[in-house]
């Protein structure tokens, strides 16, 4: 499998916001570092799993937590941003909002 | 088994409480929670769960699991012999550490 490179990950990102609705989070220190993670973990695993998830293993045993996360949409939704704080949801940013840590819906 | 992983220092002139962090190498609210123990003064020590074999990593979040009841997500602090930190929420951080 191709390594990815950062920018090739930055484009997955972006991509992923668009076709969500959802922007990426303007601290682009942070986002930077994610991304960073994120294309780390494909290079280590062969899948984008969640920068601020451990791997079980296995791409299967990973399934829910490959970025976009299953749980993603609904915290994007009702927390303002996705667990590892890539993703935002729309306007959140622009109203102030500041992505800090959530729980892991998986353990919810 | 949590004594024998290898874990690396991080000076500070606030030694107590003790405090580990189990972090991931690639997570931004580990790199966060480790930036405002700094800032705040505190020494720590941390492991990136990430870079060791997956069945050692493994054998320590069930011990981190049955020491302190709860479902280990990164960061994952242990805070003195009791109190443990999940997540990187600022609030909690400053509560139990009394910042």
């Amino acid at each position: 499998m191709a390594a990815k490179s950062i920018d090739d990950t930055k484009r997955f990102a972006t991509m992923v916001a668009a076709k969500q609705g959802w922007e990426l989070n303007p601290d682009a220190d942070f986002v930077g570092s994610l991304i960073e993670g994120l294309t780390v973990n494909w290079n280590r695993y062969g899948y984008f799993l969640c920068p601020c998830r451990d791997s079980d293993g296995s791409r299967e045993a990973d399934a829910s937590v490959i970025c976009p996360c299953a749980y993603a949409r609904d915290d994007v939704a009702e927390r303002g941003h996705c667990f590892c704080a890539l993703y935002l949801r729309a306007g959140y940013a622009a109203a102030g909002g500041v992505p800090g840590g959530i729980p892991d819906r998986r353990f919810s | 088994m949590l004594e024998t992983l290898s874990y690396i220092a991080v000076d500070g002139p606030r030694k107590v409480p003790v405090i580990t962090v189990y972090a991931l190498s690639t997570c931004g609210f580990c790199k966060r929670a480790m930036t405002f123990l700094q800032t705040n003064g505190f020494a720590y020590r941390y492991i990136h769960m990430d870079a060791i074999p997956i069945e050692v990593k493994n054998e320590a979040k069930r011990a981190l699991k049955d020491i302190y009841k709860a479902d280990v997500a990164f960061p994952f602090a242990t805070v003195g012999a009791k109190d443990y930190l999940v997540g990187f929420i600022e609030a909690d951080w400053k509560r139990t550490l009394g910042v």
